[in-house]
């Protein structure tokens, strides 16, 4: 593996390997001294055309207790608002020797682009509505804590599955490891040949919370809705949202989760958000682990992540 | 003068198919026959080789006036040439569009001018090509323009197309139309099906085209204009087309030479490289398989080029902000002759005899007819490589297998492509 481009094409075997390093990875961030020299004298730049506060801090946590180089770059700031095509800023990117760029992008396959033409390691952060890998492998190592083996579970993804880069990542990590995806939300955005992909589409989100073991709630891009595909977000919430009383007919131990940012009131009501149920705190904890064996997988050449034999769990 | 030795002559025209010497004398075929003596011209050896009347393409973007950094009209006509193509109709989305019977002259001067593929140019049905309000189809006619065109944009304003029908009527030319609903095609950038689905990128569902279709069908009927539906891509709008045809309705249609063998598959596999962003799009394997068979049947009778050459500056960015488009007129031949299976005689119907008739411009392989040829190369398949004579870079048929080779075109009897070195 040189890129992570996506969970799509990835096998089993890749996927358990990476949430096994996470795993063994958490430890760090729970020392007083919270980096390892793994990743000493690598440049790791993260290049986000797109807003985002949390994955951006995740990843540049992640590379910084690895003890790279980082540096970050964002399309507010940059040449690109100057009319600079992709191409010719990382041009640029590449002409200052970088190890891996980190890269968000609105238009889906930008990652796909620089990775065609560039040495370096590209790590998707996000493309459009594409993939949005380390999200999708945070999601299925929290997963993890909570129910194990993911064979044969049953996670319901409800929302805007057609336009999330959340839900069509989960959706080929989760098939992958053999666990069951149901999803629900407006006939706009839940499409009947998500069938072909091993999905089950059910659109009532009653129908999807009864049987699963875990809840994915997708958050309403309301900035990036287009046009006529939801008729207003009361409607919304009234049938797609998730109160305590559709919790209540859910398994007992179900595990709620969402990408984040929450809508409160929209997609999840706040009881729910904050209520025993949810691991949504937990997810962001678990990305920087995550973030950080996909760096250390990348880019530390087979070094030991955390000294010894790599064998620090 | 010139001879053209021994190769099979085909001439759908004439249904004519054997091997013979054709003698070209200035700019017309003088005398077909065995064993024609070479006086003191020049020779091309066809032995081995195919030749028949050269390939006509109805709707090639050479952007000139106006994007000449992408093509011009003598890059697009040598690329033609190159591709087997002795005429190329100019689409009119230029810029200025070729709306106005002053755009109109100044093109067909300069494309009087041209070293390679003779160039015809169509006008606009409306103006600025905006679909509001009619061109003034009467005085670029007049200029020399030979049709009209929507010059491939989808209609927003049914009615506005019906009237721009019924007002081409009169001046008797071939109404050129791409079938197409803006409103599905809109916010899409490929096919929407499973390939879409799988790599996150927004698809322009087949219903587009099929709308499309039926649009211009109904229109058709109800104008009794003819039209010819410049690309048909799916098994549904083919049904639509097999029956108005049956109907008895004047509607031809052709289909871009890339649609025979790429499929949606090509925006993965080409790891959404945005020479593979094409209108119409790549459609799935049953649609690419129902257009070669449309072909076989006649109900498809045109094989297009839909050469659209862009530059690095325009598709060298993500794929979402690309332009539609690629390249087509060097590869056309290649790609049809591969799909067809090596089927020589029907390449030279839907590249030839075929977009002919649109135009209502036959011609045959026979003494006294204007020497317009391409002796073809029949040869194992083999990569497609640049460089290209077209100034684009968009060509998503770099590196696959294809079928044969154009050995040499000839234009009014002048060889605009060939062998360097031809013999005596």
């Amino acid at each position: 593996m040189r890129h992570m481009l996506g969970l799509k094409g990835l096998t089993r075997e890749e996927i358990t390997r990476i949430l096994d390093t996470a795993e063994r990875f958490k430890a760090v961030s729970e020392r007083r001294i919270k980096k390892v020299p793994t990743l000493r004298g690598r440049t790791v730049i993260t290049a986000f055309f797109e807003n985002s506060t949390r994955t951006k801090m995740s990843f540049e946590l992640a590379a910084k207790r690895l003890s790279a180089d980082t540096l970050s770059f964002s399309a507010s700031t940059s040449s690109t608002r100057k009319g600079e095509t992709l191409m010719d800023t990382a041009r640029n990117l590449d002409a200052m020797k970088p190890d891996a760029i980190i890269m968000r992008h609105p238009a889906s396959g930008a990652p796909h682009l620089l990775a065609r033409n560039f040495p370096w390691t590209v790590i998707n952060a996000g493309d459009g509505i594409n993939e949005h890998p380390s999200q999708a492998l945070l999601d299925m190592l929290t997963m993890r804590d909570h129910l194990g083996d993911l064979e044969g579970r049953t996670v319901a993804i409800v929302g805007d599955i057609y336009h999330s880069r959340v839900a069509r990542s989960n959706i080929f990590g989760l098939t992958t490891m053999g666990a069951r995806v149901l999803v629900a939300g407006p006939g706009t955005m839940c499409p009947p040949a998500l069938e072909e992909r091993g999905v089950e589409v059910r659109h009532r989100i009653d129908d999807v919370v009864e049987e699963a073991d875990v809840v994915m709630m997708l958050r309403v891009q309301r900035e990036r809705l287009g046009r006529a595909m939801i008729s207003s977000v009361r409607e919304y919430a009234r049938f797609y949202g998730l109160d305590l009383d559709r919790l209540g007919k859910a398994r007992p131990d179900v595990v709620v989760m969402h990408p984040g940012p929450i809508n409160r009131g929209v997609e999840m009501s706040p009881d729910v958000a904050d209520g025993e149920r949810s691991v949504i705190l937990e997810q962001v904890t678990n990305g920087i682990a995550t973030r950080m064996a996909l760096l250390y997988l990348l880019l530390g050449d087979g070094r030991p992540a955390l000294g010894g034999d790599d064998a620090a769990a | 003068m010139l001879l053209l030795e021994g190769a099979r002559v085909l001439c759908p025209e004439r249904g004519v198919d054997e091997v013979l010497d054709v003698r070209v004398v200035e700019d017309q075929v003088a005398e077909l026959g065995r064993g024609l003596a070479a006086h003191d011209g020049r020779r091309i050896d066809c032995r081995g080789r195919v030749l028949t009347a050269g390939f006509v393409d109805l709707g090639t973007q050479l952007c000139d006036p106006g994007e000449t950094w992408r093509e011009d009209l003598e890059s697009g006509s040598q690329a033609g040439a190159a591709g087997g193509f002795t005429t190329l109709l100019l689409s009119p989305d230029t810029s200025p569009v070729i709306d106005d019977p002053s755009v109109a002259s100044d093109v067909l001067l300069r494309a009087s001018r041209v070293s390679g593929a003779r160039l015809e140019a169509a006008g606009a049905l409306t103006k600025g090509l905006g679909g509001e309000d009619l061109a003034e189809m009467g005085l670029v006619i007049e200029a020399g323009c030979i049709a009209l065109s929507d010059g491939g944009r989808a209609s927003r304003d049914t009615g506005v197309l019906r009237r721009a029908l019924e007002y081409a009527r009169p001046f008797a030319v071939p109404v050129l139309l791409r079938p197409a609903e803006d409103g599905l095609e809109r916010d899409g950038v490929m096919h929407h099906g499973q390939v879409s689905l799988r790599i996150g990128l927004r698809g322009i569902p087949a219903a587009s085209e099929e709308i499309g279709v039926a649009r211009a069908v109904a229109l058709c009927e109800l104008t009794g204009t003819p039209v010819h539906l410049s690309s048909v891509t799916t098994a549904r709008s083919i049904a639509l087309l097999e029956a108005a045809r049956a109907q008895g309705l004047p509607v031809t249609a052709g289909v871009p030479a890339r649609s025979l063998v790429l499929t949606d598959e090509a925006v993965d596999d080409l790891e959404y490289d945005t020479a593979a962003r094409v209108l119409p799009p790549l459609r799935p394997e049953e649609d690419r398989a129902a257009c070669v068979d449309a072909l076989r049947r006649g109900v498809i009778t045109v094989v297009s080029a839909d050469h659209t050459p862009w530059s690095r500056v325009e598709k060298e960015v993500e794929f979402e902000y690309a332009p539609f488009g690629a390249m087509g007129v060097e590869t056309a031949f290649r790609a049809t002759l591969t799909a067809l299976e090596g089927d020589l005689l029907l390449c030279a119907r839907v590249l030839g005899q075929g977009p002919r008739a649109v135009l209502g411009r036959p011609q045959a392989v026979a003494p006294g007819e204007v020497a317009d040829l391409v002796v073809l190369d029949p040869c194992d398949p083999h990569p497609v490589r640049g460089p290209f004579r077209s100034k684009g870079i968009n060509e998503p048929l770099t590196g696959r297998s294809l079928l044969g080779r154009v050995h040499a075109t000839v234009v009014g009897g002048r060889v605009a492509y060939g062998p360097i070195a031809l013999q005596g």
